[in-house]
């Protein structure tokens, strides 16, 4: 077993929509990451894995529960501030929709050095530029985009200039919060290879929020699935599509679409019974590393 | 006997300010009765432009060039807009992708439905209306429709949504269903129910359909056919198992690999290169070559015509000339079960 890098505890969080009605996006959500993994975070739209991961960077104020990482309590506002400028440069986030996340009227060059200059590092190429230049080609892309602005680009490229701008800080911790979702299976492909390359090469470690359970799948050490607000099963990878043990897993994994006419189309549904659900329980372990959120 | 839909070489171009914009390049193929066609493809290679050029729902700076569009053996290619108004929603109904966005939200579901109902049968009376929306909402499977009737798409998940929409879609009986992306905004779960309810429908009601979608899953859940599209043109058309097992396009095989379940233990996935060519100045030769691993010399001179592989598949790449050297597909071949 590796370091334990973050920690979550009994996290949540529940959005105010007026003074009698709050909806409880995360509910008494745990999970752990250690160091040099890919976890893996899946679950339907509105299930809370966009709010955990946000919590997880601090975006959001957490409710209740702790999150530590690396042994110090991010939801200590005294010891979040003390240790705040490393927290902000080797933590990094990439959002979902690139359009939105990049700066629609800066440069190319500029997106990717803001970061550094707002955290007055020296740049180890000496100039922005230089360094700007370098997480450009390092994420595939060439230098003549560096004067491009954001929407002069492709969706894959913009994509890929909101990880160069994550990796510029040279992060321990990288959450990226459905990266590929808008994106075609080519353009997908080439983004997938380049987080795995980069995950080997500088042993990252990933929270990697996806719907899509191929590429989970595909990428991930390990995988939780969360159904509305909580964690329902969380296991390696393998174990986890071969033997879904709770009834949500089952109807998920028996979701995901195989490009075979013969095989896809004896497929069977299966369908999860969103009544039969039951919040209350906690996780067991049934396995080695296979919880499962139980009712005693 | 007379083909459902027929396309023969249909071009259609927009014009821009930065000259002419070719989206749909020399495309044709034969559509039967109760058959489902699928175009996939990248963003960006004409899958949209195309059915709404069969459909006539294209903007006015983009021109129909040259081509016929047969239904059921009658060219509608030349049709006004007065003629098509007619022709839509009897020929012609369509899904689109986002259901949010296809639903007015300021207007309950069960008058939504109604008001497509009413259009195509102007002198049906109110409790007829009525009747027929609770049994187009009870057909596309939404519980209860006599209480969700006069719910908003607020009050409807997703899946509910697009639910709706294909309702609205069917109010009219059409012969042939678009289904642009119909499931690409739905959870997965979802996505295969809402998938298994058009497919459903679609031999029930024996209509045909097309397909636009960019997932192979979804692609073999649904298509009796698959044309697989790139920059305008289709490169490759035959059954689904003759694409899935037997694909033939380097473009088909790239598409393919780099599907994440197809990769290996460790392996890297296979990405294809590149991006897809602007439709603006296209290179000559064909269009795919620069980012083909396989491209012949004569791939960047001169454009490749549909090679017939078996009556049903066809497939537009200079491998099958027989003068080409022999090239094994890295996919398919293989057929489980």
């Amino acid at each position: 077993m590796g370091k334990m890098l973050l920690e979550v505890k009994n996290l949540v969080y529940e959005f105010h929509l007026n003074r009698r009605i709050k909806i409880r996006a995360v509910d008494d959500l745990s999970f752990h990451i250690e160091e040099g993994e890919v976890f893996g975070l899946v679950g339907e739209s509105g299930s809370g894995k966009s709010t955990a991961a946000r919590c997880v960077m601090n975006l959001y104020r957490h409710q209740g529960g702790t999150i530590s990482y690396k042994g110090i309590s991010i939801t200590d506002p005294k010891e979040y501030r003390k240790n705040k400028k490393m927290l902000c440069t080797k933590r990094q986030i990439i959002f979902q929709d690139s359009s939105s996340s990049l700066n629609q009227r800066m440069k190319v060059a500029d997106i990717i050095a803001e970061p550094m200059a707002i955290s007055h590092m020296t740049p180890p190429r000496k100039t922005f530029r230089k360094e700007a230049e370098f997480q450009l080609r390092y994420v595939g892309m060439d230098a003549s985009c560096l004067d491009k602005y954001p929407w002069e680009l492709s969706g894959g490229m913009r994509q890929r200039v909101a990880i160069a701008r994550a990796l510029a800080m040279e992060p321990e911790f990288l959450a990226a919060d459905e990266p590929v979702a808008s994106l075609d299976v080519s353009i997908q492909a080439q983004i997938l290879n380049l987080f795995k390359h980069l995950q080997k090469e500088h042993g990252f470690t990933f929270l990697f929020i996806a719907h899509d359970l191929s590429v989970v799948r595909y990428l991930c050490d390990r995988a939780g699935v969360m159904y509305r607000g909580k964690m329902v099963e969380t296991a390696p990878v393998r174990e986890l599509f071969d033997n879904p043990l709770h009834p949500y897993t089952k109807a998920l994994v028996s979701a995901i679409p195989v490009p075979d006419p013969v095989l896809e189309r004896k497929r069977k549904l299966l369908v999860f019974d969103e009544e039969s659900f039951r919040p209350e329980g906690r996780l067991q372990e049934v396995d080695r590393g296979h919880f499962v959120l139980k009712n005693d | 006997m007379k083909h459902l839909l027929e396309i023969e070489n249909l071009s259609v171009s927009f014009d821009t300010s930065q000259g002419k914009l070719h989206a749909v390049r020399n495309v044709s193929f034969t559509l039967e009765e109760g058959q489902v066609l699928a175009i996939i493809g990248e963003s960006g290679c004409g899958k949209s432009v195309l059915c709404r050029s069969i459909m006539k729902l294209l903007p006015p700076s983009a021109r129909i060039h040259s081509g016929k569009i047969l239904v059921k053996g009658q060219d509608i290619a030349g049709c006004g807009e007065q003629e098509m108004k007619r022709l839509r929603g009897r020929l012609f109904s369509m899904v689109f992708q986002d259901p949010m966005t296809a639903l007015n939200p300021v207007m309950p579901i069960g008058k939504q439905i109604g008001e497509a109902v009413r259009i195509h049968n102007p002198k049906m009376d109110r409790t007829a209306v009525r009747e027929r929306v609770l049994e187009l909402m009870e057909l596309v499977g939404i519980p209860c429709p006599d209480k969700k009737y006069k719910l908003y798409p607020c009050h409807f998940s997703g899946g509910m949504r697009q639910r709706s929409v294909l309702a609205i879609a069917l109010a009219s009986d059409p012969d042939l269903l678009f289904a642009d992306e119909p499931t690409t905004a739905l959870d997965v779960t979802i996505q295969a129910q809402i998938l298994d309810l058009i497919r459903d429908l679609q031999q029930k009601l024996h209509m045909a359909m097309i397909l636009v979608s960019h997932d192979l899953g979804v692609v073999a859940r649904a298509a009796d056919q698959v044309a697989v599209m790139y920059a305008g043109k289709i490169v490759e058309i035959g059954t689904a198992e003759e694409i899935f097992y037997d694909p033939r396009h380097p473009y088909t095989w790239g598409l393919m690999m780099a599907h994440p379940s197809f990769a290996k233990e460790g392996e890297e996935l296979s990405a294809i290169p590149g991006m897809p060519p602007s439709l603006l100045n296209l290179p000559a030769g064909d269009a795919f070559a620069c980012r083909n691993p396989y491209a012949l010399a004569i791939d960047y001179k001169e454009e490749p015509p549909m090679f017939r592989i078996t009556d049903t598949h066809y497939a537009a790449t200079w491998l099958l000339d027989e003068r080409a050297p022999e090239v094994r597909s890295p996919i398919g071949g293989h057929r489980y079960g």
